[in-house]
């Protein structure tokens, strides 16, 4: 029988192994029958000879290999009858267990698709990528010509949104500008139909025409995984695209973060865009380009053959209308490859430092459950000491006895472990949601992997030892001849210096971190929540109107916007309406230098600019006041006096005396140095981001600032009252009757504010819940550690009290008792805080990572805490009823 | 029992065991009492350490157990040498005759010198 068989077998093992021995002293027996001995005396001189029957048995046992799994077969049902034995404890043990393994599954789950997960492409460590930052497409044609002089195939790509409605309201899908080897040097193939060839990325398509790679998420979810897709046709932009294959589930793109639904080749833009399109643009920084290493190549090799052929690709590729300084700079400046196994995402660098940190929050937070749990198990092993150490009389191993504690740590580590992967799972799903923004929707491969379920595995291991050995380690000093003597009278975890005060403070040190990173991360989101921006963010909806469908004649662009303002103007529960080039807070900008008369020789950097163009009525949509002077108004047109308005920070920063009617020049690009009169001064408001600090801005009259209407601007919508996203149907209705080839998209200005603070809001959501969590634990800590501390004392106070002790004296006697854990856990937790804060001040807005508030103010808010849950158990104390308690003695 | 008992040298229990299953099928109680035997009385084995030694064999699939109806009516336990048991059982006897030659030539010698 083999070792497995006998495992699964025992009961059978075991009647065998009793027959065979049985048999043999039934022989020896029969033997001194034979020799003339009574059946007695036989007997008798046969069991004397065989010795202990059990013994023998043991010893075969022991033999047979599988009785450290029958151990722990046993000490496993012996941990489970225990669990069921104290729900109360199981429960709140395997909860904790599960939050906080739970926790750091969830977070480690987000590190690792973020930070540490290579691409799921071919070989993803011999992928490079050119340093840094983006690249135009005549660089991009120059890096191909040479691609095999370089590296062993290089490939480019550009994040796209394209737009999949036939007419109207837009209906966006994540895209790819892709070249004809991007699949290819990546490695990924397709799982159905083919990828891009080179051939497909000619100008105006290949010689299947225009040609789209569909992701495996975009087929399942659009054409429900049919395998008719190949050869259908997708609308991208109003062009017709042929889709010709379907990469694998796995493959969601290049860069981490972000998904892609579609692929096209770069050569298809010629026909997608027609003119305008950027492929011949020797300004238009956009794609990333990307190459694989030949084998046995190195990242500096392949560096040094790219300078090898740089000044080939620097000269034939020079920006149009650049100053010399600028060429020359262009000219010299290396050309550097990095290794890009995990891709390139801007994701992952605004990521990386919240994540690590909330990856420490979690990990204390398991700590500090731990400590409870030992806590708690520490205690219970008190009271089970007598139990113990009359098996240690009986003749167990202390081993065993460890052992056997051990198992049930691990047991209800593993129930947390389990119950934990489930609430990882939902966990992460939570806060993937809570990072997209209405610019980019954020998608991250979270698959329950093998590296997610090995980390939870060993994590619930590591927890299981943390609480499981101190408990176990105590059963070497107990002697069984003491223990038996005091009939199990006496409590572990007494006095100053026990292992139980050293949890707590610790507890108390580590929650007082957290809470203290809570705090300022909350406080910092409150502070950008509330920061008074000079806008009405809860009033305006911006409609992008983009014409770059429609057939109207560039002349005409500005007559047909003002219609379509005009139409959304007309629109019931509209107060009124404006359009910009720019929205404010969307991230976009449009800047240049001031001429400053008196001081020539202040650098350029130092008199820049923020330039927007807006409509009359712009202002007032946004419930931006004018200071003083006028708003533009029908006399601002082409070939009337140009004309301007400046916000509050410009004229503080560069307009001396009164500023109405000065004239003030800035320059704008190729068309040089433009003067303007100030007509207005109007309030500070926000301009590209919430967080930067308000920048000076003059706006211009649209008509005036542009000649030609330009492709696309944002007509902003104020709701008269109640929500403006209310308002996107009947406005979409009234623009669409104006001209239904316009191209739509509507959000909320208060979205464009919460995306901009998601990174905030994020942090400050988990350091508190965290925050919160360790706390509540904590404050479990304390109460179970007074209360215990009351029980075990009864008769002590009952004494105090008969003699004469006021109830309030015995309070503080239990309150004495916490002191000294949560004295000196948040004297080291300040220190520990104090210690961490710079990890956490690039994070942190308008606010001191080491800021005296926070700190006391956590600091207090803990001891509320601890005063709570210790006064709860002293208050029983001090209700204790003497009589009672002496005559129990 | 006038016989002087002497005690099995480490390991060659088993040996033994193999050597008295070679020659046929028996269960516990006839090893026992070939050992004996055979021994002239020399090597007694106490159960405490015969089954043990036959479980390891068994685990280690020198030997091979079934049970069989016996002389008394009862089934018995039977163990038979296996192929690997039978070649294991070999090369123990020659390391055993090695050793107890070399011992033996050390033994001599030294007695030759002390004389």
């Amino acid at each position: 029988m083999t070792w497995l068989g006998r495992l699964f077998r025992r009961d059978r093992v075991e009647r065998q192994l009793d027959a065979e021995l049985r048999d043999h002293l039934e022989r020896l027996t029969d033997d001194y029958r034979r020799s003339g001995l009574s059946e007695r005396e036989a007997r008798r001189r046969a069991r004397l000879e065989f010795g202990g029957l059990e013994q023998v048995k043991e010893v075969c046992r022991d033999v047979r290999g599988t009785r450290w799994l029958d151990e722990i077969g046993q000490d496993l049902r012996y941990g489970f009858r225990l669990l069921r034995q104290s729900p109360a404890f199981t429960l709140v043990a395997v909860a904790s267990l599960a939050l906080g393994i739970g926790a750091n599954s969830a977070i480690f789950a987000l590190v690792d698709s973020v930070l540490l997960k290579s691409l799921p492409v071919r070989d993803p460590h011999r992928l490079i990528l050119l340093d840094d930052g983006s690249w135009t497409n005549p660089i991009w044609e120059q890096v191909r010509a040479r691609q095999l002089e370089i590296s062993d195939g290089a490939a480019a790509w550009n994040d796209v949104r394209f737009d999949l409605a036939r007419a109207g309201a837009t209906e966006f899908v994540e895209g790819l500008w892709t070249s004809g080897s991007f699949f290819d040097v990546l490695g990924v193939p397709a799982v159905l139909g083919r990828t891009f060839t080179v051939a497909d990325d000619n100008r105006g398509g290949g010689p299947d025409g225009p040609v789209a790679v569909i992701s495996y998420a975009f087929w399942q979810r659009r054409f429900g995984g049919e395998a008719s897709v190949i050869g259908q046709t997708l609308t991208l932009d109003r062009t017709p695209f042929t889709i010709v294959g379907v990469t694998p589930p796995s493959f969601l793109g290049p860069s981490q973060g972000r998904s892609f639904d579609v692929a096209v080749p770069l050569g298809t833009q010629a026909i997608v865009r027609g003119p305008g399109h950027w492929l011949d643009d020797r300004s238009t920084w956009v794609l990333e380009i990307m190459a694989r290493l030949k084998p046995g190549q190195t990242v500096e090799l392949a560096t040094s053959a790219l300078r090898s052929v740089q000044p080939q690709i620097r000269e034939a590729t020079l920006p149009d209308g650049w100053p010399q300084p600028m060429l020359d700079q262009y000219l010299k400046e290396g050309l550097t490859f990095v290794g890009a196994a995990a891709g390139p995402s801007g994701f992952r660098t605004r990521y990386q430092q919240p994540l690590w940190i909330i990856m420490a929050v979690v990990a204390i937070v398991l700590l500090i459950a731990c400590a409870n749990i030992a806590n708690l198990m520490l205690a219970r092993a008190a009271t089970r000491r007598h139990e113990l150490t009359l098996r240690l009389a009986l003749g167990a191993s202390r081993f065993r006895i460890a052992r056997q504690l051990l198992v049930e740590s691990l047991l209800l580590a593993s129930l947390g472990g389990v119950l934990g992967l489930l609430f990882a799972r939902w966990g992460s799903w939570i806060i993937v949601r809570q990072l997209s923004t209405p610019r980019s929707t954020v998608v991250l491969d979270l698959t329950l992997d093998w590296r997610v379920v090995g980390f939870t595995a060993l994590v619930a291991v590591v927890t299981a030892l943390l609480f499981g050995v101190a408990p176990a380690l105590r059963m070497r000093r107990v002697d069984p001849n003491d223990a038996l003597k005091e009939q199990g009278r006496t409590f572990a975890g007494e006095g100053r210096h026990s292992i139980g005060t050293w949890l707590l403070g610790a507890q108390v040190a580590l929650t007082l971190v957290l809470v203290v990173g809570a705090g300022l991360f909350v406080r910092t989101f409150g502070k950008l929540a509330t920061l008074d921006i000079g806008l009405d963010k809860d009033a305006v909806l911006v409609v992008d109107v983009d014409l770059s469908q429609t057939s109207v004649d560039p002349e005409a662009r500005h007559a047909l916007y003002e219609r379509v303002r005009a139409a959304a103007a007309a629109v019931p529960g509209v107060a009124g309406a404006g359009l910009s080039l720019i929205t404010p807070v969307s991230g976009a900008g449009w800047n240049g230098p001031v001429e400053l008369k008196d001081r020539p020789e202040v650098p350029t950097r130092e008199r820049m600019t923020f330039l927007n163009s807006a409509t009359p009525g712009w202002f007032a949509t946004y419930g931006s006041r004018l200071r003083a002077g006028r708003d533009f108004d029908a006399r601002d047109v082409d070939g009337a006096p140009a004309v301007a308005v400046a916000n509050q920070t410009f004229i503080r920063r560069y307009v001396k005396g009164e500023p109405l009617g000065q004239i003030v020049r800035f320059e704008r690009g190729p068309e040089g140095v433009q003067p303007v009169q100030i007509v207005g001064v109007v309030q500070d408001a926000a301009y590209r981001s919430v967080r930067d600090p308000i920048p000076p801005v003059l706006y211009l009259p649209l008509l005036q600032a542009h000649t030609k209407g330009p492709g696309r601007l944002n007509l902003s919508v104020r709701a008269a009252s109640g929500s403006p996203v209310l308002l996107t149907r009947s406005v979409a209705a009234a623009i669409s009757q104006v001209d239904p080839d316009l191209s739509l998209t509507f959000r909320p200005l208060a979205a464009f504010v919460d995306g901009a603070l998601v990174r905030e809001r994020l942090l400050a959501m988990l350091s508190g819940f965290f925050g919160g969590l360790a706390l509540l634990l904590a404050g479990i800590g304390l109460y179970g550690m007074t209360s215990y501390s009351v029980n075990r004392r009864r008769a002590e106070i009952g004494i105090r009290m008969a003699l004469g002790a006021h109830s309030s004296s015995v309070v503080a006697l239990m309150f004495r008792r916490i002191a000294w854990p949560v004295g000196f856990g948040l004297v080291i937790g300040a220190a520990l805080s104090y210690w961490a804060s710079r990890y956490v001040t690039t994070l942190l807005y308008n606010l001191d990572a080491r800021d005296p508030a926070t700190f006391i103010g956590a600091a207090v808010f803990l001891c509320a805490v601890s005063a709570v849950a210790a006064w709860l158990p002293a208050r029983r104390a001090a209700r204790i009823d003497p009589a009672r308690v002496l005559r129990e003695a | 029992m006038t016989t002087p008992k002497s005690d099995l040298p480490q390991g060659t229990l088993d040996l033994l065991i193999l050597k008295i299953v070679a020659l046929g099928p028996l269960h516990g109680y006839a090893i026992a009492q070939r050992l004996q035997q055979i021994s002239r009385d020399v090597v007694q084995v106490p159960q405490g350490s015969l089954y043990p030694a036959l479980h390891r064999l068994e685990n280690r699939s020198l030997l091979v157990a079934e049970w069989k109806l016996s002389d008394t009516g009862r089934d018995a336990k039977f163990y038979r040498l296996t192929r690997k048991g039978r070649a294991f059982m070999q090369e123990e006897t020659n390391s055993w005759h090695r050793l107890t030659a070399a011992v033996g030539l050390i033994l001599d010698a030294a007695e030759g010198e002390a004389s």
